[in-house]
């Protein structure tokens, strides 16, 4: 049995290309805004700059031992092990021991916040209007019916709003195809706006799963005392191996 | 890094590329300056162009097309700036190019040092200066400030290698060497690095003035095993391989003995290798250096290195011959 609805063919111009429509714009409204609220990363000042690399030194040093001799390693471990744990390049050795400082009142942690709050308005505000919008013009009615039958479990997908038992689950409601376009939209920003825009909200939700990246090593709150005495005791216990050990057998072995 | 990377092109590729710059610029005129990005109609701007314009105005530099040069650093200051970091080491590095005197040079330098003084951080400009610090031949200056930098960012290879350069010109030996080891703890598995390594250490051994220092030799000898192992083409890395093994061959004629009493030191360090190994390795290297030399041209190998190789080849056949 195929169900037939009566509708006027106006619904479909009037209400799918305007939700179309209006999310593309809006899309790409937000990869210009996101981009104009942008602040510059700050700079860091030399001593932490001098921290964070002098701490991935030690790291790199674990783990890339084999490749200098053992003499060279010690000399080096026995350097880094004893300057780590003096807290020779600590940024502000004055704040050795002392807990770490609420991250609120950290003008720089306060900064990465910011940051993500214009991200997260740029995107939550326009996205509150255009949902408000379609709630108020367009909820309840079914704009088209897709060519292809489909499993009862897509009808919470594709007819919110419309809560009727019955009704064919291709149908597609106004409400669900705001949300289709909502999520779906990412191929299209990219070929709009080329491959790192920010209009699509997926990409923004990805970003902030990992907030950190070009931030450096060190979050807010963490204390690199401490981070330097653990990567102290880590190279204290490294089993210095050469690789140059047995490199002619290797070498001839070849071929 | 990347200051540094497209100077790595032949002569010839720098002088083709910087021909094309004219051709270059005027087709990119019109959308490096566009002021608002509309899509579809322009294409939207990628890190790729600048990075174009940053490679040719090092090829420009290189080739002496000056003019062409100014356009491109005009261009890539209208758009980031001329505070931007980058930027200014670029503009520095040709504003080097374009001084006719020493006097002009010290004016950059000074002009740097205000940069510096100002924005301890600057990394590019700190690297500009030290290079006109080695190009007005003032080495030791060069070498403090490099410590100096390395001091603040001891991760920085580009640094620590131009460190060990300048430390071999000087001929300090051991520090150069500590200078290539940092290089190969950030980037373990470079066989350039480690051939050079090698390379330094055999240098080591042949200007000092005890002829047979058996350990350095051998260490010196196993770092070109280890290029060859990274990557089994490498005519440095096999021409290391020769010159230490022959050297070390003629030097310990006969050291099985030796090589098993201090097999048993437990210090960490490495037993001298066998003459057998040497031996077979000195043929290996040999073979394979002729196999290299024979089909050289097709392959894309530094011409000189294989002219350099021919020749130390011939020169170990020659007594045989005899």
């Amino acid at each position: 049995m195929v169900q037939t609805i009566h509708r006027d063919p106006a619904l479909f111009y009037w209400i799918l290309f305007p939700i179309s429509i209006v999310m593309i714009l809006t899309g790409v409204l937000r990869h210009y805004a996101t981009i104009l609220l942008q602040t510059t990363p700050k700079k860091l000042t030399l001593p932490a700059l001098r921290e964070q690399r002098q701490l991935l030194h030690g790291i790199n040093l674990r783990t890339n031992y084999s490749a200098i001799s053992s003499a060279s390693f010690a000399a080096r471990k026995n350097y880094l092990v004893s300057a780590y744990k003096n807290g020779d390049f600590l940024k502000d050795p004055d704040n050795r021991g002392k807990p770490a400082g609420n991250p609120m009142t950290d003008p720089a942690a306060m900064e990465g916040m910011m940051g993500m709050m214009k991200g997260n308005m740029a995107m939550m505000i326009p996205q509150t209007l255009i949902m408000g919008w379609i709630n108020a013009f367009f909820a309840g009615f079914v704009i088209m019916k897709l060519p292809f039958p489909l499993t009862l479990r897509f009808k919470s997908m594709l007819q919110s709003g419309v809560a009727t038992r019955d009704l064919d689950v291709r149908w597609v409601s106004s409400l669900s195809w705001y949300f289709l376009n909502l999520f779906g939209l990412q191929s299209v920003f990219i070929f709009i706006l080329g491959n790192d825009n920010a209009a699509s909200q997926m990409a923004q939700q990805m970003q902030q799963m990992n907030p950190s990246g070009a931030g450096g090593m060190f979050q807010p709150g963490q204390d690199p005392d401490k981070m330097f005495k653990s990567e102290a005791e880590n190279l204290e216990v490294v089993e210095h191996e050469y690789i140059l050990k047995g490199v002619e057998e290797r070498v001839l072995g070849l071929v | 890094m990347s200051l540094s990377s497209s100077l790595r092109h032949s002569n010839s590729e720098a002088l083709s590329l910087s021909q094309q710059s004219t051709q270059y610029l005027q087709k990119h005129t019109s959308t490096g300056t566009s002021t608002i990005p509309v899509p579809f109609i322009s294409y939207p701007e990628s890190t790729e162009l600048w990075l174009m314009y940053e490679k040719l105005l090092l090829s420009c530099l290189r080739a002496g097309d000056d003019k062409a040069a100014h356009l491109c650093i005009e261009k890539l200051i209208d758009r980031f700036g001329a505070t931007n970091e980058r930027i200014m080491g670029l503009r520095g590095l040709y504003q080097e190019a374009v001084a006719k005197d020493d006097a002009a040079l010290g004016r950059i330098l000074k002009e740097y040092d205000e940069v510096l003084a100002e924005d301890p951080v600057n990394t590019p400009v700190a690297k500009r200066r030290i290079a006109l610090l080695q190009s007005l031949s003032r080495t030791t200056d060069a070498i403090d400030a490099l410590t100096e930098l390395l001091e603040s960012s001891p991760t920085d290879i580009e640094a620590w290698t131009e460190l060990s350069d300048l430390y071999l010109s000087q001929s300090l030996f051991p520090q150069a060497i500590f200078c290539l080891e940092e290089v190969l703890l950030v980037a373990p598995s470079a066989w350039n690095i480690h051939a050079r390594l090698g390379e330094v250490l055999y240098i080591s051994v042949t200007s000092s003035n005890e002829s047979a220092d058996g350990k350095t030799l051998a260490e010196a000898m196993r770092r070109f095993c280890r290029s060859i192992e990274l990557c089994d083409d490498y005519l440095r890395g096999y021409y290391g391989l020769k010159m230490t093994s022959d050297r070390l061959l003629s030097a310990f004629p006969d050291n099985s003995k030796a090589a098993g009493q201090i097999l048993s030191t437990d210090n960490g360090e490495l037993p001298m290798p066998s003459t057998a190994t040497v031996r077979k390795l000195n043929e290996k290297a040999t073979s394979k250096l002729a196999e290299m030399t024979r089909w050289t041209t097709a392959r894309g190998y530094n011409y000189a290195e294989v002219v350099a190789a021919k020749e130390l080849l011939d020169k170990s056949t020659q007594p045989k011959q005899r």
